[in-house]
C-alpha cells in the first residue's frame, strides 16, 4: 500500500512538473504560435475584459483581430478576467505600477476613479473636438471629471417594462396598451393577480423585483432627480420622493411581505425567471433581458414599454448603467491605447458588437445602424431601448461621498418592513447624508 | 576595611567554587545551548518567511491606518483621524461590530459541538463508514456562489426545505434571509451544515485515544455517556482548543457568505448582515479608503488578539496534553 | 457486577444492544446524508440538463434526458486540460511545502525548549488575525518588486515558509507525544531532526494527512491568489476557468455545473482514499498520564 502511495505522489509531481515547466517557459516565449510573427517591433497592449463567455468572447476577439490586422505598430493582447474581481486585480496592478493598457470598467464610477488617480486623463489624446459627438450626451457626461474625459463610453443599458401579452388577454386587458402611469400600473397589476386561496399563483407586478430598485423608483417619482443633484446637493427628503416611498410601501402592504419574500426566494437562484415562467405579469429589466425571453421563453408573447411615469404628462424616467474603456494610471503606452479605444468605440466595431450581442452601444451612429439590421421582436425591443435613452438618467457615484447609499438603503429597508415611517426615514437619511458630505 | 576584606574573600570563594565544577556545568550549558539552537533551527522557516514576506506588509498596513491612503495616489499622515472617525462618526462601524459579535457568539460554540458530535458518530465501525465520512466532509469542499444560491432556496420562507421540515413538527419557520432578526441565525444554520471540516480534525484526534482505556471502562461498566465525558473529551482537548481559537479568529473574519448573499455586499435587510469584514471590504475597494479599512483591521486585530491570549491562558487549565504540559 | 441470576434474554445481551445502537447511528447518518447531499444532487442534475430545462419553473428533480455531452463540451470551451495541469502543479508543490515545513516548525514549537518560545508562538497566531485583503495590496507590491508577477512563485513559495493555521494544528498534535518517548530517543543518540522525522511524523500520521487534505483543498480551490498574480491565460487555474461560464447577461449553468463537478472530483477522491489512515488508531496510545 505504501508503495502505491509513493507511486501516486511521484506521478502527481511528474505531471505537475510537466505542466509547470511548459507553463513557466510559456510566459514570454510561447507566444511564437499563431499571430506572434506579426508582433515583432510592435507595441503590445494588454487589454483586460470580463467577456469570457461562449457568446461574448468570440465577438470581442473578432473585433481585436480586425484591429490587429489593420495595424502596423500596435498589437492588442486580450485577457479574460472574472467580473468584479477584474477591478480588484486592476487596483493592485495600478498600485504596483504594472497595470494593463486598456480595461473595461464600470461607467457610473468613472469620476470616482479619476478623483483617486486610477485612470489617465484622455484629453491629451483626443485631438478632435467632435469626438464626443459620437456618443449619447448623457453617457459622455458620465466620463467627465472636472470637465476632462477619463474614459470613453462603450456600452450602456436602460430599464424597460416587459409585459406578458397572454396574461393581459386573460385578464381582459388590451395587450397593445401597456400601463403609462403609476396608477395604471397598479390597476393593471391588480387585474393580473391570480390567487388560489391565500396563495398567489401569479403576481401582477411588484416594483422591486427585476432591476429597478427603490432609489430608481424615487428618482422616477421626483422628475428624474436622484438623491444627489449634479452639484452634490442632497435631495432625499422631497415631497415627491416621500410619495414614491409611500407608494412602494403600499405594494408590500397589499401583496403581503410573506408573499413577496416567498417569490423572491424561489427565484433567487437566478436559473429561472418568474416573468418567463409566467408567475409575474409585468417585469422591469434591462433590454438584454430579452435574450433570455428569446432563448428560454418558448415563443412567449410579450410586449415592451417605457417605464410608467408617476403622473400623466410626467416623463417616463428610467435609469442606466454600462461600461467604458479606460486607460489605467501608469499604463506604459497611453497614446497607442487611445488609438485602440478609438477603434473599439468607433462606428464599425460598435455596430458589430451591438448586432452580435443585442446590446445597447454608446456610439449613436452604430446604435442606429444596428437597428436597421434587426427585425421582429429584436427590432421591437432594440428600438424601445434606443428611444428610452432619451429618458435614461445615469447614476454616477459621487466622488466625494462614494458610499452615501449605504446610509439610505437600510432606512428604506426598514420602511418596507414596517419598522419605520416613510417620513422619519427620509428625514433621517437626508440629515445623515448631508452630514457625511459636508465633512 | 573589614567589609572590603570580606567581600574579597567571598569573591575568591565564589571563584574557587566555579573552578571546582567546570566540567558538569559546561555540559549542561552546552546541552541547553544545543537545545536552544535546534529550537531556532526548527522554527527558522517560519521566522524567515515572517520577516521576508509578512512583516513588511503587516507594518505597512499598520502605518497606513494612520494615513489617508487610497491605494493609488494619496498617503498623507493624518494621525488618529481614522480611528476617531471609526469610533465617533461611523454608525455602520458599530452595526458591523455588533453583527459580527453576535455571529461569533453563536456560531463558534454550535459548530464546535456539532463537529465533535459528528466526529464521534463517524468514528465507529459501521458498514460504509468511509462513504459517510466522505459525504459529511463534502460541504467543507463545496463552497462558493452556487452553494450560497442553493441555500437561499433551502431557506425560502414558504417553500424552502428548512421551513417545510419545521412544519412537520408544527413549527412555523421564520422568513430567514428576509427578516433582519433572522438573517444571522440563517447564516449560522448554513455554517452548521458545513461542520465537516472541523469534523476532520476531531476524527484525526480521536485516533489517538487508546482503545485500552475504553476497554478498561467497559469492564467497569461505564455508560457511553460517561465514557464520552471522561475519556474521549479530555483526550481531544488539544484539538478542541485549536478549533475554538481558530474558529473564533475565522468567525470574526466572516465575509464571503455575506458578500454573496446580500447582492454585492450591501449588507442585507436593514444592514443585518453587514459584518465587520464586509464593511471593511466596502471601505477599501468601493470607497478606496484603505487607510480607514486598515484602521478597522488593526482594531479587530487588538480585539481578537486579546481574546486569543485569554484563550491561551485559560487553555492551560483545561487542555490536557498527553506529552507533559508546559513548565 | 455481572452476577445476574437468570440468563440474559436476547435483547438484554451486549451484542444485541450494540447492534441496536449501530442501527440507530446508521439511521441518523443516512438522514443527515440526505440533507448534506441535496446541494450535490442539485449540482449534478443541473449539470445534466439542457439550458431550456434549467430555466423551467418549477425545476425538475431529474433531467428529462441526460445531457452527458455537457461535460465534454464544457471541458472543450476553454483549455481546461491545461488549466487542470497548472492547478495540479501548484497544488502538489503547496501540499509538499505545507506538510514538510509546517510539521517541522510545529515540532519545534511543541517539543523543544528555547527562550521566547511562547512569545514567538503568539506571534505565529497573530498573523492569522489580520484580514487577508488588507495585506493583499502591500503583498502584491512586494511580489511585483521581486518580479514574481505572472509566475507561480507567489502561490508556491509562501507554502515553504509555514502557515500559522497548520503550525498551530500540528503543534497541538505533537504536544500529545509523551516527553519520555523523546528523552528515550535522545538517550539512544537521536537528535531532534531524527526524532521529528522517524518518530513524530509516523506517530502523527492522521494529523499529517489532515494537513495534506486541507492544504490540497485550499490550493486546489484558491481563486484570489491565481487571479491576482497570473496575467497570462495559459497559466490560469481551474477556479478562474470556471468563471468563464458566468456571463454578464446569462450564466451557462449547465456548463458551470458540469465543469464544477469535474473540478470537485479530485478533491473528493483524495479525501476518500487518504482517509484510510484514519482507520484503526495508527496513532500512539496517549493513555499514559502526562
Amino acid at each position: 500500500m505504501k508503495r502505491v502511495t509513493v507511486l501516486f505522489i511521484s506521478v502527481l509531481i511528474m505531471l505537475g512538473m510537466l505542466a509547470g515547466c511548459s507553463g513557466s517557459s510559456g510566459g514570454p516565449q510561447e507566444k511564437s504560435s499563431g499571430d506572434s510573427s506579426d508582433q515583432k517591433g510592435k507595441v503590445t497592449l494588454n487589454f483586460w475584459t470580463f467577456w469570457g463567455s461562449e457568446t461574448r468572447r468570440p465577438v470581442i476577439e473578432k473585433m481585436i483581430n480586425d484591429f490587429n490586422k489593420s495595424q502596423d505598430d500596435i498589437y492588442v493582447k486580450h485577457t479574460f478576467l472574472p467580473f468584479g474581481d477584474i477591478w480588484t486585480k486592476n487596483l493592485a496592478a495600478i498600485s504596483a505600477g504594472n497595470p494593463p493598457d486598456v480595461i473595461i470598467n464600470d461607467i457610473n464610477s468613472v469620476q470616482h476613479r479619476a478623483k483617486n488617480n486610477q485612470s489617465t486623463n484622455l484629453s491629451k489624446y483626443i485631438k478632435d473636438d467632435s469626438f464626443k459627438d459620437n456618443f449619447y450626451p448623457r453617457l459622455w457626461d458620465t466620463v467627465l471629471y472636472k470637465d476632462q474625459p477619463y474614459a470613453v463610453p462603450f456600452n450602456t443599458d436602460t430599464r424597460l417594462l416587459f409585459y406578458n401579452k397572454k396574461a393581459f388577454k386573460e385578464a381582459g386587458l388590451d395587450p397593445n396598451k401597456p400601463p403609462k402611469t403609476w396608477d395604471e400600473l397598479e390597476a393593471y397589476a391588480k387585474k393580473l393577480d391570480k390567487k388560489s386561496g391565500d396563495r398567489y399563483e401569479r403576481i401582477g407586478f411588484y416594483p422591486l423585483w427585476g432591476s429597478f430598485g427603490a432609489p430608481s423608483w424615487l428618482m422616477n417619482a421626483d422628475n428624474g432627480q436622484g438623491f444627489l443633484s449634479k452639484d452634490d446637493k442632497v435631495q432625499i427628503n422631497t415631497p415627491e420622493k416621500l410619495e414614491g416611498l409611500k407608494w412602494l410601501k403600499s405594494w408590500n402592504d397589499r401583496i403581503g411581505q410573506e408573499n413577496v419574500n416567498a417569490f423572491k426566494a424561489e427565484f433567487g437562484s437566478e436559473q429561472s425567471n418568474p416573468f418567463i415562467a409566467g408567475k409575474v405579469g409585468m417585469w422591469v429589466d434591462v433590454a438584454t433581458f430579452y435574450t433570455q425571453i428569446r432563448d428560454f421563453g418558448k415563443d412567449m408573447d410579450f410586449g415592451v414599454a417605457p417605464m410608467p411615469a408617476k403622473t400623466e404628462g410626467a416623463k417616463h424616467w428610467s435609469d442606466g448603467g454600462g461600461f467604458v474603456a479606460e486607460v489605467p494610471k501608469g499604463a506604459k503606452h497611453p497614446k497607442e491605447s487611445f488609438e485602440f479605444i478609438k477603434y473599439l468605440t468607433g462606428e464599425k466595431a460598435q455596430s458589430y458588437w451591438a448586432a452580435k450581442n443585442f446590446d445597447n452601444v454608446a456610439n449613436k451612429k452604430a446604435s442606429e445602424d444596428a437597428l436597421s439590421k434587426l427585425s421582429g421582436n429584436d427590432e421591437m425591443v432594440y428600438k424601445q431601448a434606443v428611444d428610452n435613452l432619451q429618458v435614461t438618467t445615469m447614476n454616477p457615484v459621487p466622488a466625494d461621498a462614494p458610499d452615501y447609499q449605504n446610509k439610505i438603503n437600510p432606512l428604506i429597508d426598514a420602511v418596507l418592513l414596517g419598522k419605520e415611517t416613510p417620513e422619519k426615514a427620509l428625514k433621517k437619511a437626508q440629515s445623515e447624508v448631508e452630514k457625511s458630505i459636508n465633512k | 576595611m573589614e567589609t572590603a576584606y570580606e567581600s574579597a574573600k567571598k569573591n575568591k570563594q565564589a571563584a574557587q567554587k566555579e573552578v571546582a565544577e567546570p566540567v558538569k556545568k559546561y555540559r549542561i550549558k552546552s546541552l541547553r545551548k544545543r537545545e536552544e539552537l535546534s529550537g531556532f533551527l526548527f522554527i527558522s522557516p517560519w521566522l524567515i518567511g515572517f520577516v521576508a514576506l509578512t512583516l513588511g506588509p503587516l507594518l505597512f498596513s499598520l502605518y497606513v491606518s494612520f494615513t489617508n491612503y487610497n491605494i493609488t495616489s494619496k498617503m498623507d499622515f493624518v494621525g488618529t483621524q481614522n480611528y476617531q472617525n471609526m469610533f465617533f462618526n461611523d454608525g455602520l462601524f458599530w452595526t458591523s461590530l455588533w453583527n459580527t459579535l453576535y455571529f461569533v457568539a453563536f456560531s463558534v460554540p454550535l459548530t464546535t459541538a456539532g463537529a465533535i458530535l459528528l466526529a464521534v458518530l463517524l468514528n465507529q465501525k459501521i458498514p460504509g463508514i468511509k462513504v459517510f465520512r466522505t459525504i459529511y466532509y463534502l460541504p467543507a469542499v463545496l463552497s462558493g456562489v452556487a452553494v450560497y444560491l442553493l441555500w437561499m432556496q433551502l431557506l425560502s420562507p414558504s417553500t424552502g426545505l428548512v421551513n417545510t421540515a419545521l412544519s412537520w413538527f408544527g413549527v412555523r419557520g421564520p422568513a430567514w434571509l428576509f427578516d433582519p432578526e433572522w438573517t444571522k441565525p440563517a447564516l449560522i444554520v448554513m455554517k452548521m451544515w458545513s461542520v465537516g471540516g472541523g469534523m476532520l480534525l476531531y476524527l484525526a484526534s480521536l485516533q489517538g485515544v487508546s482503545k485500552a482505556m475504553y476497554e478498561a471502562a467497559d469492564i467497569d461498566g461505564a455508560s457511553a455517556f460517561r465514557k464520552f465525558f471522561h475519556i474521549t473529551l479530555p483526550m481531544i482537548t488539544p484539538v478542541i482548543f485549536f478549533d475554538i481559537v481558530t474558529s473564533l479568529i475565522g468567525g470574526f473574519q466572516i465575509f464571503q457568505e455575506a458578500y454573496v448573499m446580500t447582492e454585492n455586499g450591501d449588507g442585507g435587510p436593514v444592514n443585518s448582515l453587514l459584518f465587520y469584514n464586509l464593511h471593511m471590504w466596502n471601505k477599501a475597494f468601493e470607497v478606496f479608503d484603505m487607510g480607514y479599512a486598515s484602521a478597522m483591521a488593526w482594531f479587530l486585530f487588538v480585539i481578537v488578539l486579546v481574546l486569543t491570549v485569554i484563550n491561551l491562558k485559560f487553555g492551560k487549565r483545561w487542555v490536557h496534553y498527553g506529552g507533559g504540559d508546559e513548565k | 457486577m455481572s452476577t445476574q441470576e437468570h440468563s440474559p434474554k436476547f435483547y438484554e445481551t451486549m451484542s444485541f444492544k450494540r447492534r441496536m445502537k449501530k442501527m440507530f447511528v446508521l439511521l441518523l447518518l443516512i438522514l443527515g446524508s440526505i440533507v448534506i447531499l441535496s446541494p450535490v444532487w442539485w449540482m449534478i442534475s443541473t449539470s445534466l440538463k439542457t439550458p431550456g430545462e434549467i430555466a423551467q419553473y418549477p425545476p425538475s428533480f431529474l433531467p428529462d434526458s441526460f445531457q452527458w455531452s455537457n461535460y465534454v463540451k464544457a471541458w472543450q470551451t476553454a483549455p481546461f486540460t491545461r488549466w487542470a495541469l497548472n492547478t495540479l502543479f501548484i497544488t502538489v508543490c503547496v501540499v509538499i511545502g505545507n506538510v514538510v515545513v509546517n510539521s517541522f516548525v510545529a515540532y519545534g514549537f511543541a517539543k523543544i525548549r528555547f527562550r521566547g518560545k511562547n512569545l514567538l508562538f503568539t506571534l505565529v497566531l497573530s498573523t492569522m488575525l489580520i484580514p487577508g485583503f488588507v495585506m493583499m495590496i502591500p503583498q502584491y507590491m512586494l511580489f511585483s518588486k521581486l518580479h514574481w508577477i505572472n509566475t507561480y512563485l507567489p502561490l508556491i513559495v509562501p507554502a515553504f515558509f509555514g502557515n500559522a493555521f497548520f503550525i498551530f494544528l500540528l503543534r497541538q498534535f505533537f504536544k500529545t507525544i509523551p516527553d519520555e518517548m523523546i528523552e528515550a530517543a535522545k538517550i539512544d543518540g537521536a537528535n531532534h531532526f531524527q526524532i521529528w522525522w522517524k518518530l513524530a511524523m509516523p506517530l502523527m500520521k492522521p494529523a499529517v494527512i489532515t494537513v495534506a487534505i486541507l492544504s490540497f483543498n485550499g490550493a486546489w480551490n484558491d481563486f484570489l491568489g491565481p487571479l491576482l498574480y497570473i496575467n497570462d491565460e495559459k497559466l490560469y487555474t481551474l477556479q478562474i476557468g470556471l468563471q468563464t461560464f458566468k456571463g454578464t447577461v446569462q450564466t451557462q449553468w449547465h456548463y458551470l455545473m458540469s465543469a464544477s463537478v469535474l473540478v470537485l472530483l479530485p478533491v473528493i477522491l483524495i479525501f476518500f482514499f487518504f482517509q484510510r489512515y484514519f482507520i484503526e488508531g495508527s496513532n500512539i496510545t496517549t493513555g499514559t498520564k502526562g
